[in-house]
C-alpha cells in the first residue's frame, strides 16, 4: 500500500464543524489514556478522548485546540475527531475560565441538594483544561 | 345594508390583523436565519458520525450475538428484530405554536396513522412541542404513553436539549425492551417546503453488504464495548440535535408562510371591503343628490 503524506484532519462539534478536511502532516490526539500522535498510514483506531489539547502540524506550523472529551476515528489518511466541545486554544479567554471556575466552586461550596456536584466538578475540569492549553501555547 | 360605519370598523379590524400577521412573518424570518445557520452547522457532526458507524460495520457485525444467554447489547442496537415485537418507541417532534400552515397537522396525521397501524401493541411517545404533546394527550389509550415531554425548546434549541431527548430514548429502549423506534418530524426541505420525514432510529440499520474499502480492521482504545457505550449515545443524541435543528428551521419557513398567505389574503379582503365601502358611500350620495333635486322639482312646480 502507498503511503499518503498527509492526513486528512476534521474536528466536529455537536455545534460546528471546526476544521474540514485540513490537510496536515500530523496530529496529537488526547486520547483517554494519555496523549497519542498519529502520522499519515496509521491503523485504523477508534479513540476515546478526554479533556486535553488537540495539536497539529501542517506546513511546520503547529496549532492548537483545546478539546473536551469525544472520540476520535482514525483511518489510514484521514482522522475524524468528534469532539464534545472544543476550541481554538489562541481564543480562549482566561478571565472567563478563571470566573466559570469561581462561579462553579461557589456552588459546590454552598452545600445545596439542588446543586450538581458532578457538572460543577466538570465545569472546572473542562475551564482548568482550556487554561492549561493556552498557557502552553503561550509558554 | 351595512352601514359606513360597520365597514370602516370592518376594515380596520383587519388592517390591524394583518398588521400582526406581517409582524410574525417578519419576526420568523429574522429567526430563521439563525436557526439555518445553526442546523448547516450541525450538519456534518451526524452526518460524519453515520460515516463512521458504516466504517465500523464489520466490527459492529463481527460483535457477540448473544452474552451469557440473553441478547448482547450490540444486537439490541443494530439486529432488526430484537426487542419485545408488542412494545415499540415514537417520537413526535411539533412545533409549540399553531400559525403555521400544515406543519404540525401533517405530523399529527402522521402519528394517527402509526398508533392505528400498532393498536395492539404498547407504545412509548416522546413527544417535543406543546401541539403534539396536547394531542397524545387528549388520545387517552391504556396503551399509550408519554414517557419523555419537552415545551418550549423552539425556536432556542440547545444539543442540551437533544442530550435529554436522547438519554429518555435510551433509557426507554434498553428498560422496556422496545422492539424499534419511530421518528416523526419535518424536515427543512427549502424556505418554501417542509417534508414529512418518518424513520427508524433504532434499531440501526447497517447495510449488509461490505465494499472494498471497508477491509481495514480497527484497533480500539479502550475496548470495542467501551467506546461503544459512549459512540451509541452520542450518535443518537447528535442525530436528534440535527433532528430538532431540522425541526425548528422549517417551522420558523412554515410559519413565515401561512403568515405571509394570511397577511396577502388579509390585504385582499380590505382592498374587497374598501371598494364595497366606496360604492356604499357614493349610493348614499346619490341617494342625497335625488332629495335635493326631487325637493326643487316640487318648489317649481
Amino acid at each position: 500500500m502507498i503511503m499518503p503524506k498527509t492526513l486528512k484532519l476534521n474536528l466536529i462539534t455537536p455545534q460546528k464543524q471546526l476544521l474540514a478536511d485540513l490537510e496536515v502532516q500530523s496530529v496529537v490526539l488526547p486520547a483517554f489514556q494519555g496523549e497519542l500522535g498519529v502520522l499519515p498510514g496509521h491503523i485504523p483506531m477508534m479513540v476515546q478522548l478526554g479533556f486535553g489539547s488537540l495539536r497539529y502540524k501542517k506546513d511546520g506550523q503547529e496549532e492548537e485546540f483545546a478539546v473536551l472529551g469525544g472520540f476520535a476515528e482514525i483511518l489510514h489518511e484521514s482522522v475524524n475527531v468528534f469532539a464534545e466541545s472544543a476550541g481554538l486554544a489562541g481564543e480562549i479567554d482566561e478571565e472567563e475560565e478563571k470566573q466559570k471556575i469561581k462561579r462553579a466552586k461557589e456552588s459546590l461550596s454552598k452545600k445545596d441538594a439542588d446543586i450538581d456536584f458532578e457538572l460543577a466538578e466538570i465545569e472546572i475540569k473542562q475551564a482548568l483544561t482550556r487554561m492549561k492549553v493556552k498557557k502552553h501555547r503561550l509558554g | 345594508m351595512e352601514s359606513l360605519r360597520d365597514i370602516r370598523q370592518n376594515i380596520k379590524a383587519i388592517r390591524s390583523t394583518q398588521q400582526i400577521m406581517q409582524t410574525m412573518k417578519m419576526i420568523s424570518s429574522a429567526r430563521i436565519r439563525k436557526a439555518q445557520e445553526s442546523m448547516d452547522n450541525a450538519r456534518p457532526f451526524a452526518k460524519k458520525m453515520l460515516e463512521m458507524v458504516a466504517d465500523l460495520k464489520q466490527e459492529v457485525l463481527a460483535l457477540p450475538q448473544e452474552v451469557d444467554g440473553k441478547e448482547s447489547w450490540a444486537s439490541r442496537l443494530f439486529v432488526n428484530q430484537t426487542g419485545n415485537p408488542n412494545k415499540m418507541g415514537l417520537i413526535v417532534i411539533t412545533g409549540d405554536k399553531g400559525l403555521c400552515g400544515s406543519f404540525n397537522a401533517v405530523i399529527l396525521r402522521a402519528a394517527i396513522a402509526f398508533l392505528k397501524e400498532n393498536q395492539d401493541k404498547e407504545i412509548s411517545v416522546f413527544c417535543v412541542g406543546k401541539k403534539g404533546k396536547d394531542f397524545i394527550n387528549r388520545i387517552r389509550h391504556k396503551n399509550i404513553n408519554i414517557v419523555y415531554d419537552s415545551v418550549g425548546v423552539f425556536p432556542k434549541v440547545q444539543y442540551v436539549h437533544a442530550e435529554l431527548l436522547g438519554e429518555a430514548i435510551m433509557k426507554e429502549f434498553f428498560g422496556k425492551n422496545l422492539s424499534s423506534v419511530t421518528l416523526l418530524y419535518n424536515d427543512f426541505k427549502s424556505m418554501g417546503s417542509q417534508r414529512l420525514a418518518q424513520y427508524k432510529i433504532l434499531p440501526f440499520t447497517l447495510d449488509e453488504e461490505i465494499k472494498e474499502k471497508d477491509d481495514h480492521e480497527f484497533l480500539f482504545e479502550p475496548d470495542v464495548k467501551e467506546i461503544f457505550k459512549i459512540l451509541v449515545p452520542r450518535l443518537i443524541k447528535a442525530n436528534m440535535f440535527r433532528v430538532l435543528l431540522e425541526s425548528q428551521a422549517a417551522n420558523l419557513a412554515a410559519t413565515m408562510n401561512a403568515m405571509d398567505a394570511a397577511s396577502k389574503n388579509a390585504g385582499e379582503l380590505a382592498d374587497a371591503l374598501g371598494v364595497k365601502l366606496n360604492k356604499v358611500r357614493q349610493a348614499g350620495i346619490t341617494d342625497e343628490i335625488l332629495d335635493i333635486v326631487n325637493g326643487a322639482e316640487a318648489l317649481n312646480g
